[in-house]
């Protein structure tokens, strides 16, 4: 209990680069008031505006003022409190971030990546990664359920790749479905960043599966967090976090949602915090395009080309953050253009309706045989026109 | 004072030769039955002795030893009364002497004298038959069965005291009844909603009931063919069900041998007893809750053969394949691969005909609604998919995605008309196949489709391509090779065209 805030510098050597980087001392306090058992987000963000500097926070949670501020301030109990003087260890908390070459954003902090006046902002941001910069280009959120179809998966790849091959940093929230289709369309596109804000530890994957996806998002971009390391997935904590993905993003695009699914959360927290919502329209008998189709209902921006997002965040704040516009030109939807099919299988594929269908449904609508119709399936395939899952063909 | 009697007791399908021998000799009264008997031939004591009394016969006071030999098999049903009856009779002087030499009897008596039928006659005259037995007494509702069974000249018995007067030579045997269908002691007949009567003409389904759904008729049609197995995903109540019962009405009619053989275990299992030869391929469709042994036969003490078995010559139907036990649908590996089952018994090992086709039904994912409209996540989806193994999916041959017709939809072809594509598409199996171990181009073991089945260079251009796409394997595109062969054969051509492999690579994708 020796280590102070006012201990001098603690520094931590990155084994990749070797490069050394100080930790500030204000940033290890402020995590070792995070590391707190019991220390909600909204205890910490008043114990950090009740003192004028995270060690001086520190040393009133060991004194413990800090607690008796939270008693004063809310009759309701805060869990452990009563054990923060002698649980806290800025030393510990110095050595853990040393050791996972963390980085410790705060609220007060000039590079804190988005308005501190904003609602429940978060008092400390954790972030890993090897690209910092990510955070200086402008970011579009692209967020959405994880029972995506097929479709919409694509969409969100295609969308990712095509803005993140312009400087444009894709955030989402490392999810299955939509969240892991625009991580893994950044990371596809050259050049392209992405960031990925979770609700849990920093050292915590989850799902599990994610953990080569996790990885990757960390070689080229961020992976970004409010909570200590160890924090376990619980429920709660995701619409919590959807708020840091919405705050992170100039402009928020929702590819796929149901009806009552979190993705609409994270556009909640997208229109109270002033961020275009983007949504691509879908079928109202596709239920995985349900909420989306709401939000078009309520006012969101229809996307019907990714030039619709640079649009929108022309008239956003992010527009000029990293020196202005860096993109030419509209991006489109689609880096390969499949070869003009036959007459024949141009017939099929008109009959999709942009739905996926079956050779039965495809017979039934154009009245060929079922051989025209095969031959036609076998060779939109070959094409790339239409892709098999499922025992269905489904359109590109 | 001694009399020995030829007969047989059933032992899975086929039959197990017994020789009754009953001692009559003074002492207490008494009756004794060894030679491993279980509780049914324990008990036949009371029917035998009210059935001699009901007839006007004596039961000697007297000290009564049955043996049944081999001693050392387990004895077990109803089918030894009979015989022992009769022996009883030969052995107090009530029958000639000599009167059962040569001759097999097998039936279960009444309390009044009436002699019943047994299951499993077909297989128990055949075993009588193999062992130089030139007469068989039969009870009367076993007898048209029984006549199936070439060289033996077969005595149909009605009550115990004609059946003695006859072996006196004072009566005159009675007629074996013309009837074939509905006759029986049970009723006789197994399956579900008449699908399964091996005598109907059929239920009045008819394939013009579908509208629509060419891709699915046609799939119906090859599974009919050629024998290949079938799995059909989709939504609950789209019609999988009544695809699935109408292949029925397009099988191609059971060969005189193939009859035979369903007969006998259709008997044999005690689901059709005393018909004449079956004339219509069976269908099973046993319900999801169907365990391993039920599926494919066992069961501790006596075999018996399962669903698999009783689909022989015909199809086994499995509404809601995932719902299946897990363990019974691998068992299911090993007959659809060698067309029998041996089954494995500390006490005994048997190995049962099961040479089916397989037609399965199962929904697309856990919501049911597929494609586009579905609801289930990843997870759901995978941890579903699951359920049905890669090895037993490989099985299938065709699997297709179905949907609902619409509206506008005409009526397809009638199953008439379906079946005699099927009828010729059968027959040019059989005489191509003539010299090969196999009938039917599902069969065709996988390592020898590529020599068996050959195809232009156009067509290996187009395998090519389908399996350059990566969705179908090695072992898929030896079942295009061998769906396209049965397309060939449907349509009366020779070889296979580029477009029966499209049409075969259309019917292997993967459905869930």
């Amino acid at each position: 209990m020796s280590a102070d805030a006012t201990t001098p510098c603690l520094t931590s050597t990155s084994a990749a680069t070797r490069v050394t980087r100080i930790v500030r001392s204000d940033h290890v306090a402020a995590a070792a008031l995070v590391a707190l058992r019991g220390m909600g987000r909204t205890q910490l963000r008043a114990i950090l505006d009740q003192w004028p500097s995270p060690p001086e926070a520190l040393r009133a949670v060991r004194r413990g003022d800090a607690a008796r501020f939270l008693a004063e301030r809310s009759p309701r109990p805060v869990a452990h409190v009563e054990t923060w003087p002698e649980r806290l260890d800025a030393h510990g908390a110095a050595r853990h971030l040393a050791q996972r070459d963390t980085r410790v954003v705060l609220r007060s902090d000039p590079e804190f990546p988005f308005e501190p006046e904003l609602d429940e902002c978060p008092a400390v941001l954790f972030a890993e990664g090897v690209r910092p910069d990510a955070l200086d280009r402008p970011r579009v959120a692209i967020v959405g359920t994880r029972a995506a179809t097929p479709h919409g998966l694509a969409d969100a790849r295609d969308l990712a790749f095509s803005l993140a091959g312009l400087g444009i940093t894709i955030v989402s929230g490392l999810a299955i479905g939509i969240d892991a289709a625009a991580h893994e369309g950044a990371l596809a596109a050259p050049g392209g960043t992405t960031i990925g804000v979770v609700a849990t530890g920093l050292d915590v994957v989850y799902p599990r599966r994610h953990g080569p996806l996790t990885e990757a998002v960390r070689q080229h971009g961020l992976v970004m967090s409010e909570h200590w390391f160890g924090t376990a997935p619980e429920r709660h904590r995701f619409p919590v976090r959807n708020r840091i993905i919405a705050a992170l993003a100039d402009v928020v695009v929702v590819v796929e949602a149901t009806a009552r699914g979190g993705a609409l959360n994270t556009a909640d927290w997208a229109i109270r915090y002033h961020r275009d919502v983007l949504v691509p329209p879908g079928s109202r008998r596709n239920p995985a395009a349900e909420g989306t189709n709401r939000l078009l209902r309520d006012g969101a921006t229809p996307l019907l080309e990714p030039g619709d997002v640079l649009q929108a965040l022309s008239f956003s704040s992010g527009y000029s953050r990293g020196g202005g516009a860096p993109w030419k030109g509209a991006p489109s939807w689609s880096t390969v253009r499949a070869p003009r099919p036959s007459d024949l299988a141009g017939e099929i594929l008109a009959a999709f309706a942009g739905d996926p269908a079956t050779i039965d449904q495809l017979a039934s609508r154009t009245g060929r045989p079922l051989a025209e119709v095969t031959r036609a399936a076998a060779e939109l395939e070959a094409l790339g026109h239409v892709t098999r899952r499922r025992g269905f063909l489904w359109p590109n | 004072m001694l009399a020995s009697v030829a007969s047989a007791l059933l032992c899975g399908i086929d039959g197990q030769l017994v020789t009754v021998e009953v001692h009559v000799s003074g002492g207490i009264p008494s009756y004794t039955v060894v030679g491993l008997p279980d509780a049914a031939v324990r008990e036949s004591r009371e029917r035998i002795r009210a059935a001699l009394l009901s007839s006007q016969l004596p039961w000697p006071m007297k000290r009564i030893t049955v043996n049944l030999a081999p001693s050392g098999v387990k004895k077990s049903g109803a089918g030894l009364d009979l015989p022992t009856a009769v022996g009883l009779l030969l052995a107090i002087d009530e029958l000639p002497a000599g009167c059962l030499d040569g001759v097999g009897v097998v039936g279960e008596v009444g309390l009044d004298g009436t002699i019943r039928g047994v299951p499993g006659v077909l297989a128990i005259v055949e075993a009588l038959r193999d062992a130089g037995v030139g007469i068989v007494v039969v009870p009367l509702a076993n007898a048209i069965e029984a006549e199936l069974v070439s060289g033996v000249t077969v005595r149909p018995a009605r009550t115990v005291g004609e059946l003695r007067g006859c072996l006196k030579g004072e009566d005159t045997w009675p007629a074996i009844p013309e009837v074939v269908a509905g006759t029986g002691w049970s009723g006789g007949v197994g399956g579900v909603g008449g699908v399964g009567d091996l005598d109907a003409d059929g239920d009045g389904a008819d394939l013009s009931d579908v509208r629509g759904l060419p891709m699915a008729r046609r799939a119906l049609e090859i599974a009919a063919a050629g024998g290949h197995h079938l799995l059909m995903a989709g939504p609950p109540g789209i019609g999988k069900t009544m695809l699935a019962r109408r292949l029925h009405t397009i099988l191609p009619p059971l060969e005189p041998q193939e009859a035979l053989e369903v007969t006998r275990i259709h008997s044999a299992a005690g689901r059709r007893i005393g018909g004449g030869l079956a004339r219509r391929r069976p269908f099973e469709a046993p319900h999801h809750s169907a365990t391993a042994p039920a599926l494919i036969g066992g069961g501790s003490g006596r075999l018996r053969p399962g669903a698999v078995t009783l689909a022989h010559r015909g199809v086994l139907f499995l509404d809601e394949l995932g719902e299946f036990p897990p363990i019974a649908l691998e068992a299911l590996r090993e007959p659809l691969e060698q067309g029998e089952v041996s089954i494995f018994r500390s006490a005994a090992s048997m190995v049962f005909p099961a040479a089916f086709t397989l037609v399965a039904c199962t929904n697309p994912c856990p919501c049911g609604r597929g494609a586009i409209s579905c609801r289930c996540s990843d997870q759901a989806r995978a941890r579903y998919a699951r359920r049905l193994s890669q090895p037993l999916l490989d099985r299938f041959d065709l699997r297709l995605a179905l949907t609902p017709p619409a509206s506008g939809d005409p009526p397809g072809e009638p199953s008439h008309v379906v079946r005699e594509r099927v009828v010729e598409a059968v027959a040019r199996q059989r005489a191509r196949y003539r010299d090969r171990p196999w009938q039917r181009n599902a069969q065709i073991p996988s390592g020898i489709v590529v020599r068996e089945l050959p195809v232009s260079p156009e067509g290996a251009d187009a395998l090519r391509l389908i399996g350059s796409q990566g969705r179908v394997s090695a072992r898929g595109l030896m079942a295009i090779r061998r769906v396209a062969q049965t397309l060939a054969d449907l349509d009366g051509r020779a070889a296979l065209s580029i477009d029966d492999l499209l049409l075969a690579a259309e019917l292997r994708v993967d459905v869930i």
